[in-house]
């Protein structure tokens, strides 16, 4: 591994990272205030709700924000009518139905990636199969108490989960015919490395129209320096050769490719590109930010590097979006979606609330990443959800409760971040998410400008 | 520019715009608590079905294009094998089974059950597909049953409009646009003034007047006063409180109110008429009202 110095020995420029690490400080808890071509724009932190403001409001907000004085903040909001109760409060979400299950099929993998939360597949203990018993008492715990109409998601993952493929089909097999005998709306979906992907299986995959994402880090060289198999040598064409006529099959199958980023493979625009040509559905991209050995991970050095990369690949997608072409770049789709919803929320993700792991031997895990860390045991498949240890969990994870969150205006946008990393780590990277979503920020007041019907909106009058 | 515009659908959802009232909120909006009072979302059915217009709470076809002409008159009675219409059954009595209820006016005794529901889950699976639809054979201006035996109804294919606008992103939270003619969804309403301001009782949002007027403490301790109401209250009118009845020459009618409401209504200030009341003082110059 190099280290960062080494990358930077060239330095690329970094200019608009840095100009989104300074304009998205965080100075105040209850607004966020940035300007674009279009104008001036406040986000009121309450409900992420987002206005386009005239000069004289955005400079007297400024001044209250740049001096940190609340009381100046609110008694302007007031003034302006956008001062509401506060939409989330100190309150955990109480007992939330099971409505998404993983399984990890295999605690076993082919590949060796160093930085991989699971240890190179087995999550540190030995390597196995998830049992068919198993894999149908989980798929019964799921669709036990759900309503008609409901939806629910059903996702393989290990390890590699093509290590055991035949529960991966007797698993869809029965949850489909429970969910179709309640009437429920039901999603499946497999993250794989690729290199065991067989004819058969992309057969099986379309005929249940899987969400499948394929864990790619770049290019062969990039890809294949990251991800090797465990004897050394190489997955990337062999996964090419995989997943090739997967892309050219999609009809109910949705193929995206997930790259995990490290200070290794940083050409994220090259990537992007890349694989986006090839056919992708989706291609997303997710910094590393804790692995089991500390290899790998990413510093404040290779954060700035993959905003600079990021922002390259968001302006794209807005030259892109406006021209008219499809560029599925999922950051940056997900972002958009959820600023023009104005999603707000007190957790970053289901973890632990609607969403769990379940190891290999049956037990309930917060996530695919807490399978078998006492961290996040959640209960076990055969006897539920230990309700205890989740109203903990969901207690203690509550965003009003993480710090340096609580005074941070994106705390409703990333709510504090995976948990899985920041318990293992802390939050590294809270610059770089800040200055990713001002981009986001700006980027939907051009877009929504640009492409009112992206969002469905009515271009303005006038 | 506007001091303040909101962008993204949180701020949209939650804008007061300056001087507005609460109630012009979503949240907060009379239509939460008494849905239809501020438009009939009914209207939207009349459409759902490409190429034909329904009644809005019927299953009755009130119009076609001229490919369907043959459907105008015609009842639906069954959608992609779900039935719209069902027996009315009479009053449970000890002892007997209830009977199924008919009248001259509904000579087979049978309901329309209505479209949200009816609809509800088709549209959640079916939209913007065609769906099997079975009309009655012949018109039919009564409500009409399913046939019990095998006799043949009219069958069409019709396509399903999706209920929800499609944004490129999914179903947006509106009414999708070829549902509702402008004017549609507000053709059918109450005025608040003319109808609901007599109609209603205390404690609902449009009656928020008094009922019992100049009101004095009669010889017995009792109260006596008048129907708010009474057209005949000078000083010489009896004190005699005359019960609501909507043909009571004695009392306001609707009519008086939608043709002349500043005339026949009267302020209250202290529980009694008042033709002129004085306005503080920096009040409008001419403050005589009625």
């Amino acid at each position: 591994m190099r280290a960062p110095s080494e990358v930077l020995a060239a330095p690329p420029a970094t200019s608009e990272a840095r100009r989104l690490f300074s304009l998205s400080a965080p100075h105040a808890p209850s607004v966020h205030l940035f300007q674009t071509e279009q104008g001036h724009h406040l986000l009121v932190v309450n409900g992420s709700r987002l206005f386009d403001v005239d000069a004289e409001v955005f400079e007297s907000l400024d001044r209250a924000r740049l001096a940190r004085d609340e009381a100046s903040l609110q008694r302007q909001l007031e003034e302006l009518g956008v001062s509401e109760a506060p939409f989330i409060d100190d309150q955990p979400v109480e007992s939330p139905p099971v409505r998404a299950l993983s399984l990890a099929v295999a605690q076993k993998c082919n590949l060796g990636c160093t930085y991989c939360y699971a240890q190179q597949g087995d999550f540190g203990g030995p390597a196995r199969n998830m049992p068919l018993r198993t894999a149908l008492d989980s798929v019964e715990l799921l669709l036990r108490d759900v309503g008609q109409g409901e939806r629910v998601n059903l996702s393989f993952l290990g390890g590699e989960p093509l290590f055991n493929r035949s529960v991966i089909r007797a698993a869809t097999q029965r949850a489909q015919e429970l969910a179709r005998a309640r009437g429920v709306s039901l999603t499946l979906s497999l993250t794989t490395n690729g290199t065991l992907l067989n004819a058969e299986d992309a057969d099986f995959l379309e005929e249940h129209g899987f969400a499948v994402t394929v864990s790619l880090d770049g290019l062969q060289e990039t890809h294949d320096r990251l991800r090797a198999f465990k004897g050394g040598q190489g997955s990337f064409a062999r996964v090419m050769e995989n997943v090739a006529p997967l892309l050219s099959r999609q009809r109910r199958m949705q193929v995206s490719a997930r790259v995990t980023v490290t200070p290794r493979n940083l050409a994220l625009r090259e990537t992007l590109d890349a694989f986006v040509d090839m056919g992708f559905h989706s291609v997303g991209f997710s910094p590393m930010l804790s692995s089991p050995t500390g290899r790998d991970e990413m510093g404040h050095a290779e954060l700035e590097l993959m905003l600079e990369q990021m922002v390259a690949c968001g302006r794209e997608f807005e030259r892109r979006l406006i021209a008219g072409q499809r560029y599925p770049f999922s950051n940056m789709v997900n972002a958009m979606r959820e600023i023009h919803k104005g999603t707000h929320r007190p957790y970053p993700c289901g973890a632990g609330a609607g969403y769990f792991g379940v190891s290999a031997s049956g037990e309930l895990a917060a996530c695919h990443r807490f399978v078998g860390d006492e961290e996040g045991a959640m209960g076990d498949v055969a006897t539920g959800v230990d309700r205890t240890r989740q109203a903990r969990w969901l207690t203690e994870r509550h965003v009003h409760r993480q710090e340096p969150c609580r005074s941070c205006w994106a705390r409703y946008m990333c709510s504090g971040g995976c948990h899985h990393e920041v318990i293992q780590r802390g939050r590294p990277a809270c610059d770089y998410i800040r200055g990713w979503l001002h981009y986001c920020l700006e980027a939907y007041s051009r877009l929504s400008q640009a492409r009112p019907d992206y969002f469905g909106l009515t271009p303005a009058a006038g | 520019m506007k001091k303040l515009d909101p962008k993204n659908l949180s701020a949209q959802l939650r804008y007061r715009a300056a001087g507005n009232p609460p109630g012009t909120l979503p949240s907060s909006a009379i239509s939460n608590c008494f849905p239809g009072l501020e438009f009939d979302f009914r209207n939207v059915w009349r459409r759902i079905f490409v190429g034909i217009t329904l009644h809005e709470a019927d299953n009755y076809v009130l119009d076609a294009e001229p490919r369907f002409k043959h459907l105008v008159g015609h009842r639906l009675l069954r959608v992609d094998g779900q039935p719209l219409v069902v027996p009315v059954m009479g009053p449970q009595r000890p002892g007997a089974d209830p009977i199924q209820l008919t009248s001259s006016a509904n000579p087979e005794g049978v309901t329309f059950m209505e479209w949200s529901n009816a609809l509800a889950e088709l549209l959640q699976t079916k939209a913007g597909k065609k769906v099997r639809c079975e009309f009655t054979v012949k018109e039919s201006p009564l409500p009409a049953a399913l046939p019990t035996d095998k006799k043949p109804l009219l069958v069409e294919e019709l396509e399903l409009r999706p209920f929800f606008a499609k944004g490129e992103q999914g179903p947006l939270a509106v009414i999708a646009e070829e549902l509702a003619e402008p004017g549609e969804l507000t053709q059918g309403l109450c005025s608040p003034w003319q109808n609901d301001y007599r109609e209603c009782a205390c404690y609902y949002w449009a009656a928020s007047r008094p009922d019992y007027v100049n009101v004095e403490q009669g010889p017995q301790g009792t109260s006596v006063g008048i129907n708010w109401l009474q057209k005949d209250r000078g000083p010489e009118a009896p004190q005699q409180y005359v019960l609501d009845n909507r043909e009571d020459t004695r009392l306001v009618s609707y009519d008086d109110l939608f043709r002349h409401w500043q005339e026949s209504l009267h302020f209250q200030v202290e529980g009694h008429d008042q033709d002129v009341v004085t306005l503080p003082e920096g009040g409008p110059p001419d403050a005589r009202s009625k």
